[in-house]
């Protein structure tokens, strides 16, 4: 077995600025192999990040009733990259949440599932999701060990007929029914699964960023100056802290609280009043104006998206999303809930803008009036909260050959 | 060189050599290493999309008569069901004609198809369900190009992310898995040099092969999660538009090793070789640029490639899809998906293809396949399950017409809806003739 080191400091990738150029596969990806290698076994390495607390970040929080254990993290591993546990067999936790795409997906806005069928949300990175509090961009779950049962079953995700389906697969593999032995002593089940899985997504942690080094280890030079007037920008005129909190000892960069920030009612309004064209690239700096009947021949229905009220049924939690860290935010693209926006930019000139302005807007979300240097300097910082193990991370998801038929 | 002297050609090589005959093949696209069918056609088999909540919901392979004279010419006599929906989308004869393979881009199954026993009814042999972990991680197995004793396979996707990543898959005709061969990439090349301000994608689709030249060229698509994906919500997503094939490979047929890699922009997807002694040529044609390409050798020996013409108003993304050239290497059927139109170009100075027919067959169309004669041209409607036309736009058929030289003339239609069949994808011929 390949033995990954935590302590690896390089971390060879590009920042998440997209190319204007870029076309085929998504440049700049994570590479696994800039890891350096370790003297551990990777799941040592996993299981010893999931118990300390890198520069920047609290310690994981774990349940008294599911403490991390090597065995459950290479279970873990194993049953998240394993293709069979969907309908037929092609759709895998991974399939959605790349490793050397932040275990999140590039190329794609809205997630895909299932015979192709639409998400209408993104894939949210994995990396740091042992500090959420609420999971999904709506929060319909709290805690991972309960979280994947939902992209097993739902149709348009892995599509399973029920999750005893796919407890009753592992019991047929002799190689899952050893492994649950040695990590439980006992078979798989539902509950076992869920333990194994959240603990190996509580060891996909990622501090020491540049900015930690510079807030809190003191390291003055390990973020540009640009990136130091960005930190002033984002706690002081812009205000991104109100939500995105960094305390005294750690930074989650969220509240886990929701919000409606516009962007919701936004969207909303755009799907109602589609343009009358859509600008489609069709090759390398080519683009064409497609016609909306063109568009819509060709186009199935496209749900409404109504946030954080599709769990709590409560009009006042219409269009309010999760929060999100902004940890490894670079890393993460495209943004926003339906992955809308593409680049960070963008990002910071809708909050610059002031969001949409409709009625039941956060008060937080205003016109900015952030001048252009202002805003280059907040995406700077924003580039400076990449962790210094995400290369380390994808290299212990490759450890092994995803299972598949 | 003409039709009446290519026929004549044929002619006199069948009565030689007997069968199998290398070097000629029907439908005037399949690999040259296949045995022809002389004379007409019997049975078309149509590898068809099951549909959820019509019929038994399931992909299919549908034989349809064609035997002049035959009583049920023209219908539907056969159907065998593979079970599930696994999009069914290309398939190929094994070199020694007796097999059918085809394959789910979805699910990466591969069903070989009994077509000699009873080339009326074919069976089910056997089915391959281990094509990702055989490969090491290709997904999407799309065209089957048929070698001596082999059937190399093209990929569109991978096991990783789903993305456009992928390789050529080798396998025996016993369908054991023989090698993989990753298609190169900007990170890794693999011998080969890209020219034209290429960007070796690594991307695949279509594999043609000139054999006396020892040319193999590979085209390039998109990977799974757009392949699958809803069309309208694809071209809406930016993100998902950029991960389009931009390239066309030339290998070494015999050692499998890229040469060079041509800039071919806006995922190119067919590809067809003529068959002509002295034609060192072959046409593609992008699909969301809707451009004609010519890859051809030049005076110095080199291979080049080069936009011929376009299809249509890029501009409307007509989208080009199956083309089909002819036997005599005259003219060129292109069809597009989008405006359901099929162009006949004439290619007979293949530098300067020109446009002499078009035809609007229906809301949409996919696939055409012509007999060797080029007298009969068949058509069906389906492109991808998520990327077909929605609503009453959704025509799904096989339509059959006579070309008399100057235009297509209605024979008959089988409506696929109708007959609660699904999605009609690639069409292939059989004959008992072969087997006799």
């Amino acid at each position: 077995m390949k033995h990954i080191g935590v302590l690896s400091l390089v971390l060879t990738v590009a920042t998440a600025a997209v190319c204007a150029e870029e076309y085929g596969p998504a440049r700049g990806q994570i590479d696994p192999a800039s890891c350096e290698e370790s003297d551990n076994d990777w799941a040592e390495n996993a299981l010893a990040r999931s118990l300390s607390s890198p520069l920047g970040l609290p310690l994981v929080p774990h349940p008294p009733d599911n403490p991390p254990t090597i065995e459950k993290i290479e279970l873990g591993r194993k049953l998240f990259f394993d293709r069979r546990l969907s309908i037929n067999k092609t759709m895998s936790c991974a399939m959605c949440h790349v490793p050397e795409q932040g275990f999140a997906n590039w190329e794609l806005r809205t997630s895909v599932g299932v015979e192709g069928r639409s998400v209408k949300r993104n894939a949210p990175t994995l990396v740091n999701v042992g500090y959420m509090e609420v999971l999904f961009h709506d929060g319909r779950d709290l805690a991972l060990e309960t979280q994947f049962v939902a992209p097993m079953v739902a149709r348009n995700e892995m599509a399973n007929p029920s999750v005893g389906t796919v407890v009753a697969f592992l019991k047929t593999q002799p190689e899952y029914r050893a492994l649950f032995d040695a990590t439980f002593d006992a078979p798989p089940s539902l509950d076992r699964i869920g333990m194994a899985l959240a603990a190996y997504q509580r060891s996909l942690v990622s501090g020491n960023s540049d900015f930690d080094r510079w807030y809190y280890g003191g390291d003055s030079a390990s973020m540009t100056p640009a990136q130091q007037r960005g930190f002033s920008v984002f706690t002081g005129k812009a205000d991104c802290a109100s939500c995105h909190l960094i305390d005294e000892d750690a930074a989650l960069f969220t509240d886990q609280l929701f919000h409606d920030t516009g962007y919701g009612w936004t969207r909303e309004q755009d799907r109602q009043n589609p343009p009358s064209t859509t600008r489609v690239q069709a090759a390398p700096g080519v683009y064409f104006d497609v016609p909306a009947a063109m568009v819509a021949s060709v186009s199935g229905p496209r749900e409404a998206d109504l946030g954080r009220y599709e769990v709590t049924e409560d009009p006042a939690d219409r269009w309010k999303i999760r929060t999100p860290s902004l940890r490894n935010v670079a890393m993460t693209r495209p943004y926003m809930h339906d992955g809308g926006l593409t680049t960070l930019q963008e990002v910071v000139e809708f909050y610059n803008d002031g969001g949409s302005g409709h009625a039941r807007q956060d008060p937080r979300i205003r016109p900015l009036g952030l001048n252009p240097g202002e805003i280059a300097d907040l995406v700077a910082f924003l580039q400076g909260l990449t962790g210094s193990s995400l290369n380390c991370l994808a290299a212990e998801a490759r450890s092994a050959p995803p299972d598949n038929h | 060189m003409k039709r009446r002297e290519f026929t004549g050609l044929a002619a006199a090589a069948l009565a030689m050599g007997g069968l199998p005959l290398r070097g000629f093949a029907d439908e005037t696209c399949q690999s040259p290493y296949m045995p022809m069918i002389t004379g007409h056609e019997e049975y078309i088999y149509v590898w068809t999309l099951g549909v959820e909540g019509m019929g038994d919901e399931q992909d299919k392979l549908v034989t349809v008569d064609v035997r002049p004279g035959s009583d049920t010419r023209g219908e539907v006599i056969n159907s065998v069901s593979v079970g599930g929906r696994n999009e069914a989308h290309h398939g190929g004869f094994s070199a020694d004609r007796r097999y059918f393979w085809a394959g789910g881009l979805d699910t990466n199954r591969i069903f070989i198809f009994d077509v000699h026993s009873d080339p009326s009814n074919p069976t089910l042999h056997k089915v391959i369900d281990t094509f990702v972990k055989d490969s090491g991680g290709v997904v999407g197995p799309h065209t089957f190009f048929a070698l001596p004793g082999r059937m190399l396979i093209t990929g569109l996707s991978n096991d990783d992310d789903h993305g456009g990543r992928t390789a050529l898959v080798e396998y025996n005709d016993d369908g054991d898995f023989v090698a993989t061969h990753w298609m190169p990439t900007e990170a890794d090349m693999q011998g080969a040099v890209a020219v034209d301000g290429a960007v070796a994608d690594g991307y695949g689709y279509d594999i043609r092969a000139l054999i006396r030249k020892n040319i193999m060229l590979t085209s390039s698509f998109t990977g799974w999660s757009n392949y699958m994906m809803d069309f309208g919500q694809m071209l809406g997503d930016p993100e998902a538009m950029k991960r389009f094939g931009n390239t066309i490979v030339q290998w070494d047929l015999h050692t499998r090793q890229p040469r060079k890699v041509f800039n071919v922009p806006g995922a190119p997807l067919e590809i067809r070789f003529p068959w002509g002694a002295n034609a060192n040529y072959a046409f593609s044609t992008t699909a969301l640029t809707s451009k004609l390409w010519l890859i051809y050798e030049d005076d110095t020996g080199e291979w080049q490639a080069k936009d011929v013409g376009d299809i249509g108003n890029p501009a409307d993304v007509p989208l080009p899809v199956d083309i089909s050239i002819a036997a005599d290497d005259q003219t060129l059927w292109v069809n597009t998906f989008m405006d359901g139109m099929t162009r006949l170009f004439d290619v007979s100075d293949p530098h300067n293809p020109r446009m002499v027919y078009e035809k609007v067959i229906d809301r949409q169309v996919n696939m055409v396949s012509q007999s060797w004669d080029g007298e009969r041209v068949y058509f069906t409607s389906s492109l991808l399950a998520n990327w077909d036309k929605k609503g009453d736009d959704n025509a799904q058929y096989l339509k059959a017409y006579t070309w008399n030289g100057s235009e297509l003339i209605d024979d008959f239609e089988i409506d696929f809806n109708a007959l609660k069949l699904g999605r009609a994808h690639i069409m292939r011929f059989g004959s008992a003739a072969l087997y006799a």
